[in-house]
């Protein structure tokens, strides 16, 4: 993609990020190094504070202390859209595509995104013929042909995830972070879903947030365990699978998550 | 096929009934077609924020006023100044109020973008009253001259002439509204839904949404402001309380509901049927208003799309519509 | 005593009751907002209605504390009957986030309406509502002299307030309304009836803004314009005071009755810029307002 870009090892890395609810502390001396090309995925049970690390990654919340080093380059403090600009894509937890659009809508802003086309007054966008196409060729590839039409929001619920997804891949990231892509799912859907995965981010570097310890131990060649918003163990899946912390944290955890 | 030909024949009647209409009408039914063209450019100007960005404007006036106060200002100070540069002047120092407050309506939304304009009206109205001595104050600015608009190899136009003046208002608002349409199919017509639509995935799509919102806000502005500058030259003359009273940022906002939100020509049409209304009332003028406003409130509770759907449905098109209106206000309530 | 800070004085008098009055109105206005999320334009509206209404009843009783009772529940009727047959019909088109444009909308034409109403029952002159005989005139205290009516205004404000307080924090009605404002669906979802909690909100609400317009009728002038400064100050109340908040609604209040009656000599002409411009930053740089709890 990028002619003149330098092989960074690490792809991105965080030193002791902290960040505050108000008083409340979510995030302790968070410190990650994301090597490029691999795939590590974050673990955790519910409220460990996983969701906000990413709003801070990616710059929706300004950390409180600790930097971010993004490509090699410090970007603490940068907006979204800039890091997004600099290579960095994101999906939400939660949905969150252009409801009202139609899929079409929706997947022609993520090839306006790519192609860079963002101020440009003097053009009919319909009768951009290389944006509509790029845009059905995109509709076919993660299936959504026949939903071309349809607002967004009256998608599936499995069919609006794969759409998130590709939203999250419009810009063709280097670095693709992905919050629960597999939440709610059932088996078959995850199935496709983790395949999926797979096809799009094909050589770039994920960070990847999941439950489903199936899909974290298939996918994620490190993983990193946060318990109230602190580093637990950090290592490949057989170092965490063996680790008696981790264990004892975050099963114990989830087993009263389970009993409430 | 069919269709584009019942497209262009619709176009070429609506340009034949507006060049003719100075001989078929008086000038009554001329000024008050003018006067509705005014107003339907103005609604346009702010549908630009409501329909296509989501952004409801309690202030539009305060660029309208602009407009009008910028070209009646630069026409009484300044010997010479052609029709054009007058319009310009308006236009721009509309553009200019937006962009000296965009900083801070850029960043907000909803109730706080509401209340945000609103508040910088009042301060426009403070302040075109503090200015009397430029301003007129309450008594306003009235009888600057009206330049003849100058085209090269053809000559002087005389503006005076109820129907030249009728002429080159309707292009330049033509032209006005033209071009907005042309703007919300471009590229940045389509991020300026998406923000209306979801601007956190407008920003992780790599967006700048804040400098986006600027130039909208710039842009619906500055057709607000030919809107006041042709309202300037139409009455010669320019009110505090004409252009920025208690209901001058309302009309406009009534008229988008009126037509049917989510569409570019609803404000159109709500402000022909906020027009026809007003003078089917004038034997009535002290309930006009009564009337005009629960017509509105008729229209938000029992037909949120507005005229423009009804008309719809009367012919039938219902159907295409309804996708149409889905697509453009229908956010599904999968959010929760 | 001298002359400076007699007319100090009885300046001040005079901003405490219009701040008063004030607060009655946000104080309605910011529990609407804070649990139904409505910004309700058409509020102060009903300010002026009711001064209207007491205008009426007195015309018809000659007694204004049959206005004073009466009116305002004519008002707090008018509320619950805009919130059940109005507000509640926009929710019922899927409008998502529209919605709000939508209720926007209806509030402005609500305003509209009401103020069209009035001019065309009682016509655009003032009306002059007199105080009844036992407020009217002067008491002299601490050797000065006071304007009994605006003492009272002062007085019922000050009751009406405890009433207020005692309702929303002592009782378990009160309980359940402060949880409905702080988050409504955690209330629902805790069983509380929040639908008939929004109608009582938005009858209290309405009631206060009630009250609030029939003290209003002596002291000022009862005029369809009315309800225009009283939109424009308890907006800035409430954008100060914080969306939700009725302590911050209390402190601006009071500072704004103060500002109006005594910027007027300070500042003449500026004080609308300044105020308003003061709002617009506290609105963009701290939207939670100097007081607001609520994030
Ligand atoms: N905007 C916010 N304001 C205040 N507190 C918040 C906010 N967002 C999250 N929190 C709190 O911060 C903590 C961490 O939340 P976060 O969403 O990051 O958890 P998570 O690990 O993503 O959980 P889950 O698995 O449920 O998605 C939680 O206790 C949550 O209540
Ligand atoms: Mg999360």
């Amino acid at each position: 993609m990028n002619p003149d870009r330098k092989q960074p090892r690490n792809m991105l890395m965080t030193k002791r990020l902290n960040h505050y609810f108000g008083e409340r502390q979510v995030l302790f001396n968070i410190s990650l190094e994301i090597q490029e090309g691999t795939r590590h995925a974050i673990i955790g049970p519910n409220g460990a504070g996983k969701t906000t690390l990413f709003n801070t990654i990616t710059g929706k919340y300004r950390p409180k202390n600790g930097s971010i080093l993004f490509k090699g380059k410090d970007v603490t403090g940068f907006k979204p859209d800039k890091l997004v600009r600099m290579g960095l894509g994101r999906s939400f937890q939660i949905n969150s595509t252009f409801a009202g659009l139609t899929t079409f809508q929706n997947l022609r802003m993520a090839v306006l995104a790519r192609k860079n086309i963002r101020f440009n007054f003097f053009r009919n966008l319909d009768k951009m013929q290389p944006v509509t196409d790029e845009t059905d060729t995109l509709l076919a590839r993660i299936g959504l042909a026949a939903e071309r039409n349809l607002p967004a929001g009256l998608l599936s619920y499995g069919k609006h995830r794969c759409l998130e997804l590709s939203l999250a891949m419009a810009t063709d990231p280097d670095l693709v972070m992905l919050d629960e892509p597999a939440a709610g799912m059932s088996r078959i859907e995850t199935h496709q879903m983790v395949k999926l995965i797979r096809e799009l981010t094909h050589n770039k570097t994920v960070l990847i947030i999941e439950h489903d310890m199936d899909v974290v131990f298939s996918l994620a060649d490190r993983i990193t365990v946060l318990h109230h918003g602190e580093i637990l163990a950090t290592g490949t899946p057989e170092e965490i699978k063996a680790n008696q912390d981790v264990k004892d944290a975050y099963l114990g955890e989830t087993k009263v998550g389970n009993a409430a | 096929m069919k269709n584009s030909f019942r497209k262009w024949l619709l176009w070429a009647a609506i340009l034949a009934g507006l060049y003719t209409a100075p001989v078929l009408f008086g000038v009554f039914e001329l000024n008050l077609l003018l006067g509705a063209s005014i107003f339907a450019l103005f609604s346009l100007s702010l549908n630009l924020l409501l329909s296509f960005t989501g952004l409801l404007s309690f202030g539009h006036a305060m660029f309208f006023a602009s407009g009008a106060y910028g070209t009646a200002l630069v026409l009484t100070r300044l010997d010479g100044c052609s029709l054009l540069s007058a319009i310009f002047v308006g236009a721009a120092s509309a553009v200019l109020v937006a962009l000296v407050l965009s900083p801070l309506l850029v960043r907000v939304g909803g109730h706080t973008f509401a209340m945000l304009t609103m508040a910088f009206s009042q301060i426009m109205y403070a302040t075109v009253m503090k200015f009397s001595h430029l301003t007129g104050g309450n008594d306003g600015m009235s009888g600057f001259p009206i330049p003849p608009l100058v085209i090269p190899a053809v000559g002087l136009i005389d503006m005076s002439l109820e129907r030249n003046f009728y002429y080159f208002s309707i292009s330049i608002l033509g032209l006005s509204a033209w071009v907005m349409w042309f703007f919300t199919r471009t590229p940045f017509g389509s991020i300026m839904v998406s923000i209306r639509d979801n601007p956190d995935r407008v920003t992780y799509l790599g967006f700048n949404v804040p400098l986006s919102k600027a130039i909208i806000l710039g842009v619906s502005a500055g057709f607000a402001g030919v809107a006041g500058s042709v309202y300037a030259l139409f009455q010669n003359m320019v009110s505090v309380d004409g252009v920025l009273g208690p209901l001058s940022s309302f009309t406009p906002l009534i008229n988008c509901f009126i037509g049917g939100l989510g569409t570019f020509i609803g404000p159109v049409f709500g402000t022909g049927i906020g027009t026809i209304l007003l003078e089917l009332m004038s034997a009535h003028p002290e309930q006009a208003q009564l009337v005009f406003s629960l017509v509105l409130i008729s229209v938000v509770l029992f037909l949120p799309g507005g005229a423009i759907m009804l008309y719809w449905k009367i012919t039938s098109r219902w159907i295409v519509l309804r996708n149409k209106f889905q697509t453009a206000i229908l956010k599904g309530n999968h959010e929760s | 005593m001298d002359a400076i800070a007699v007319m100090l004085i009885t300046q001040g008098i005079h901003g405490l009751a219009y701040g008063m009055l004030l607060f009655l109105v946000a104080s309605g206005f910011t529990l609407i907002f804070g649990m139904m999320g409505i910004l309700n334009i058409a509020h102060a509206s009903f300010f002026m209605l009711a001064a209207y209404f007491a205008f009426q009843i007195m015309q018809w009783s000659g007694s204004f504390w049959l206005a004073l009772l009466l009116a305002p529940i004519a008002i707090a009727g008018l509320g619950i009957l805009m919130e059940r047959l109005m507000l509640r019909q926009i929710r019922k088109f899927k409008l998502g986030k529209a919605v709000v444009l939508f209720e926007l909308m209806l509030t402005v034409g609500i305003m509209v309406c009401i103020e069209e109403a009035v001019k065309n029952l009682w016509g655009t002159d003032p009306e002059i509502v007199n105080a009844p005989e036992l407020l009217r005139g002067l008491v002299q205290f601490f050797g000065m002299t006071y304007p009994v009516y605006r003492i009272f205004i002062i007085g019922l404000s000050c009751s009406i307030l405890l009433l207020l307080g005692l309702i929303l924090f002592k009782t378990r009605l009160g309980n359940v309304v402060r949880a409905a404002v702080q988050d409504a669906d955690m209330a629902g979802a805790l069983g509380v009836n929040v639908p008939l909690v929004f109608t009582l909100v938005f009858g209290l609400g309405t009631w206060l803004a009630g009250i609030a317009g029939v003290a209003a009728a002596p002291m000022l002038t009862v005029f369809p314009g009315l309800a225009n400064q009283m939109m424009l100050d308890s907006f800035i109340v409430v954008a100060l005071g914080g969306f939700g908040s009725l302590f911050g609604a209390f402190v601006i209040s009071m500072l704004l009755g103060e500002l109006t009656a005594f910027g007027i000599q300070f500042f003449p002409g500026y004080s609308t810029i300044i105020l308003f411009g003061f709002m617009a930053l506290v609105l963009t740089i701290r939207p939670s307002g100097l007081f607001g709890e609520k994030e």
